[in-house]
Parts: structure tokens; sequence; C-alpha cells
């Protein structure tokens, strides 16, 4: 944890010298805050949700909408758009947390593109192709001081503020008896049911708390864009956001869709500007992690540091033992 | 009487596209029954499949130009039949190839065979917007299924009346095909349990490889029929394979007459819709769906199955 804020904590200074810009940081740190909600879902209670995009889209139309008709203040609008993001999860849950498995991936589809071609197609409200324009990045008001967060370098400091925030209260979630439950419901639920375990409650609740997250982290983004658009609710997108907590190891790691994030957008740059069909690459690159190591890169990580301990444990052993773990192994 | 021939055509292209959908509705469900795998990748293959077809009856499709030679010499009608028959065994030999990557996903976690097959979904994609090129395409039509037809009082288009008429045909030979051969039985058998089949002797990862093709080869057909309809780009994969995943949960996994059905409610459901009221004529599947889904969880004649683990 201390390392991921020392990396983005000191990011803004030396990430323009290897060439980016401030903005990717930006556009890293909110999808971070999505998928480390996400992965609440995907990676610790085990419900694939392949129409996540409509809840972020949600956040952040609910942001736009907040900020035109009712009370351009930024606590106030990310509060309207985190409720209206629960709001709609929470009606959601009610339909499909007694579901499981593929069943449930089918449902949140059904719902994804539901609320995708209402978006696109309520134009009166929501500017439907075109997108919500002109959405500002409001000031932080903290009470004795209110700071200007227009620039991008300033603006991800806030977002900064904001990753660390939910990160914290991410962890804090998935290390409470709330996250060992779900846990064990991802192990087997039957079982949980068994226990006493209000097996659909926990379900849907961990789905509104990931409907929440993305909301907030909608929210942002629609502050980064300037605009709401309606693209990031469709099912391509949706399913980019679970390719990348997969692709990081969001299985096996509190810290793994961090990882698939960094890895999507600097793919996205680097490979983006040498050819445009960097899509391409890059679904080839998942195809490989999916066939020979579905536990992403923070399974190779803590794959690679088990080796490395059973060595040294051997090494301490001495070697008669060490020839009789070789002879096991073999076998 | 002047509503009900107002209603005519939006019924009968719902029908038409609901018999589509069923066509590509059950290759993706023989590919669940036996391999236990959600298909994301299958409206690639149908794409696929068209862009095939494409390759062999326009002059610029991309194939040698020896080839292009010999078959611009033929007829269209001929062209377009070698298509109808060529493009999906080509398409279905590429769904061969998804398969042996697949392997090692079985008896895992149903959800990486769900991933693999959408980064492979995205991988066609983007390789067919290499091959082809991002803009839409069209491929000519023969004229014996182009222009109207006389219906009574009503002009209905004659091409959409071969597509009914041939995904009937399709539909038809598929239930002969299942129900009447013992290669039919086999794959019921093993969509019901396909380690058993395997302990009995049958040869199971050459079962699963034809199983996987011949899903593909449906969705190629299906593609190619569905051109003249809705046209083709790289991206109108996604437009099949979501009303191919809404079909086969609201009729019920692993049942041929559930899929059939749900794929002409859908179809008329879509097309009713779109007759009233355009926008909603997309949202009207979903909403369908989930009413059937809430109160029949297994859809209209779905039976228990591995999905529910």
């Amino acid at each position: 944890m201390l390392i991921a804020f020392a990396v983005f904590g000191s990011l803004p200074f030396w990430i323009t010298e290897i060439g980016l810009y401030h903005y990717l940081g930006v556009e890293i740190l909110i999808w971070c805050i999505y998928e480390l909600g996400f992965n609440l879902l995907l990676g610790y209670a085990g419900l694939p949700s392949f129409g996540h995009g409509a809840y972020f889209g949600i956040g952040a139309y609910a942001f736009g909408l907040t900020q035109f008709n009712l009370w351009p203040n930024l606590w106030v609008c990310l509060a309207a758009a985190i409720l209206a993001a629960t709001l709609f999860g929470a009606v959601v849950a009610c339909f499909i947390s007694h579901r499981r498995g593929i069943y449930f991936a089918l449902m949140t589809i059904a719902f994804g593109q539901m609320f995708f071609f209402i978006a696109s197609k309520w134009t009166s409200v929501t500017k439907g192709e075109d997108g919500l324009l002109n959405i500002a990045r409001l000031p932080v008001e903290l009470g004795f001081a209110a700071y200007p967060i227009q620039r991008n370098a300033a603006f991800y400091w806030f977002v900064f503020a904001c990753f660390v925030v939910v990160a914290v209260l991410l962890w804090r979630i998935v290390n409470s008896p709330f996250g060992k439950v779900i846990q064990a419901i991802k192990q087997n639920e039957l079982r949980m049911s068994f226990l006493g375990y209000r097996v659909e409650l926990y379900k849907g609740a961990a789905f509104v708390l990931s409907c929440a997250f993305s909301g907030f982290a909608g929210a942002l983004f629609a502050m980064a864009q300037g605009g709401a658009f309606v693209q990031v609710m469709n099912l391509q997108w949706s399913g980019v956001i679970v390719l990348m907590t997969l692709i990081g190891g969001g299985l096996v790691s509190f810290w793994g869709p961090v990882l698939g994030t960094i890895l999507y957008f600097v793919a996205r740059d680097l490979l983006g500007a040498y050819t445009a069909t960097w899509l391409l690459w890059f679904g080839l690159m998942f195809m490989l992690v999916v066939m020979f190591k579905p536990e992403g890169l923070a399974g190779l990580w803590r794959d690679l540091r088990r080796r490395g301990a059973t060595r040294t444990n051997a090494a301490k052993a001495g070697a008669q033992p060490s020839a009789l773990l070789a002879l096991l192994r073999a076998r | 009487m002047d509503s009900l021939l107002f209603l005519l055509p939006h019924l009968l292209n719902g029908l038409a596209l609901g018999l589509l959908f069923a066509l590509i509705a059950l290759g993706f469900m023989l590919i669940i029954g036996v391999m236990e795998v959600i298909n994301l990748a299958h409206g690639s293959l149908f794409a696929l499949g068209a862009y095939a077809a494409l390759a062999l009856m326009t002059p610029d499709g991309g194939l040698p130009p020896a080839m292009v030679a010999l078959f611009q010499a033929l007829p269209l009608a001929w062209r377009y039949a070698a298509a109808l028959v060529l493009a999906p065994l080509a398409v279905a030999i590429v769904g061969m190839g998804l398969e042996l990557c697949l392997r090692r996903t079985y008896g895992r976690d149903p959800l990486y065979g769900l991933l693999l097959t959408f980064g492979a979904a995205l991988v066609i994609e983007e390789l067919i917007r290499l091959a082809w090129g991002p803009t839409e395409r069209f491929i000519p039509m023969p004229q014996g299924i182009t222009g109207g037809v006389m219906l009574g009082e009503l002009i209905y288009s004659k091409y959409r009346m071969f597509a009914a008429l041939f995904a009937i045909a399709m539909i038809a030979l598929l239930w002969l095909f299942l129900e009447r051969t013992p290669y039919g039985a086999i794959i019921k058998a093993g969509a019901h349990d396909s380690e058993m089949v395997g302990a009995l002797g049958v040869n199971l990862p050459r079962l699963r490889l034809f199983v996987f093709g011949f899903g593909s080869l449906l969705a190629a057909i299906a593609g190619i029929v569905m051109v003249p309809i809705w046209g083709i780009r790289p991206h109108v994969g996604v437009d099949a394979v979501v009303p191919a995943f809404v079909i086969i949960v609201l009729g019920g996994v692993g049942s041929f007459w559930g899929a059939v059905i749900a794929g002409l409610l859908v179809g008329m459901v879509v097309g009713l819709t779109g007759a009233f009221a355009t926008d909603w004529s997309l949202i009207s599947m979903y909403m369908l769906l989930i009413l059937v889904v809430t109160f029949r969880a297994r859809g209209l004649l779905g039976k228990k199955s591995i999905l529910e683990a």
C-alpha cells in the first residue's frame, strides 16, 4: 500500500520527465478507483459483472446534472453522483443478488445494456451521443480555503487524495468481517447459507458498494474530461474493465487492479504511438494471460516470491531434504 | 384492417429477424452445452463469416488475384452459393483454432473461458479492421432474391422472405441432425455430461473441436445471410452476440425449442417496438429478458444446467 501511495504521490514530479503527461496520471488514478471498487465484486465476492460501465456513466451524468440544475458545489455534486449510482445499483441488486455465476453475468449485461441505451436515447437529459458537455472542475472548498483544480497538475492532487481515501476504505472493507463473509461466499455459497448468513443480502451489499465506488469514479472522470459521455457505458468498456482487473491479477491481490490499469493505459499510449491496432496486441496479450497465467501479474509476482521462499527454506534445511524435495517434485 | 396492414410488415420483419437470431443462438447454445463456455467471440465469428463472404464475392475482398479471377468468372448466384458454403467452413476452422486455445481453461472457473473469448473477440475484430478497413461494406446480391414480392396488397422485401425461409430450413436441418443422427445423440449427451461421454469411449477432445467448429459455422451462415439487412461493419458482432445471449437465457439453456421460441419472441418484440417507438426497439429485448427471468429463473423451457454452479 505504501509503495502504491509513494509511486502515485511522487508521480507529478517525474511523469513529465519520462515523456508522459499529468492527464495520463489522472486517468490512471480514476480508473484505479473504479477498478478497485469493481474488484470488490469480481475478486472478493466472485461475482462477474459485465455491465459495470453503467454505474460509472450514471455517476458521471448525475455529477453533471447536479452541477447544472441544482447546486454547483463539488461535495454536493460528488455526493449526488455516489447516491445516484448507489440507488440504481440497489434497484438492480434486488433483481440479481440471488443469482450466481453466469446467470449473474448475463443479468448484469442486460441491465448494463438497458442503461446504456436509455442514456444514448434520452437526449433531453443526457444529450445522447453528443454527451453532456461543459462540466466544470469545481473548486475544492475546505471551509477555510478553496483551491481551484482547473489545471491538470492541481487536479491530479485532488484525484490522488480521493484515491488514497478510496484505497484505505476498501482495504478496511475487505479486511472487515463483511469482507471475510463475501470471500467465504465466493468459496462456497451454499455452506455460508447453511451457516445462517443471508447470502443474497451480502451479495447485494457488495454489488451496491462497488456501484457506489463506480459512481464516484464516474464523477471524477466527468470532471477530468469536462463532460459525461455515453461510450463508457457500453458493453465493450464494461468488458475492458474486467480485462484490466484480471490482467493485473485482481483475483489474487488487492493491488492487482491497479497494476492492470497502469499496464492498460501505458500500453495504450506507448503501443498506440507505434501502431493503430494496439488493441489487437493487447487482446492477444490478454488471451495469453488467461491461457497461461489467469491470476495475472500479481499471481506471477506471488509465485515468484513463493518460489524464492521455498528455495531459501530448502537451502536452510541442508542438502538431503532438498534432494528429497526434488524427488517429491519429480513425482 | 388498415392497422393490420400497417403492422404486418413489421411482424414479418420481426419474424425474419427472430429466425436468424435463433440460428445464431443455436450455435451459441451448442458451444455452451458441450464446452461449458460462454463464447463471447461468437459475434466476431458471425462478422468474420460475413467478411469471408465479402472476400469471395467482390473483386477487392482481399483474396489472391488468381482466386479472384476464378470466382469473378462465375455468375453471381453461383458465387453467392459458393460463399454460403465456403465462408462458413473457413470460419469453422478459425473456431476450431479458438477451441484449441480454450482447452487450457477447461475444468477451471467458467469465467476464464468467458474472458478468453472476450479477448479473442477483440483480436478478431481488430484483425477484421486491419484486413478489410473500418468502413461499412456491402455484398452484391443475385437478381433472384432482390426486389419486392407481392403478398396480397402488400409489397414485401423478397430478400427477407429468402432469409426467413433459409433460416427455417437451417433450423429444420439442425433439428434433424441433432435428433435423428448418432452424431446428434453424442452432442446432446455431451451437453448433458461431457465427462461421462468421454468415459464411454467417445473421443472428447475431438468432439469438442468439432462442436465448436460447427457452432462457428452456424454463426458464420447467419452472418452472411444477415449482411443485406444489417450491412457489415467490424463491430457488427456485438449486435449479434448480445441477442444470442438474451435468447439463450430467455429460452432456457439447453433447450432447442426454447431457443427457437425465444428467438421469435425477441425478433417480434424488436420488430413491433421498432414500429411504434424506434428509439425503444433495442431496449425492449432487455426488458423482456428481465421480465421473464425475474419470474422464471431458468427461462421459458430451461432445465437445471451446469451454468448455475
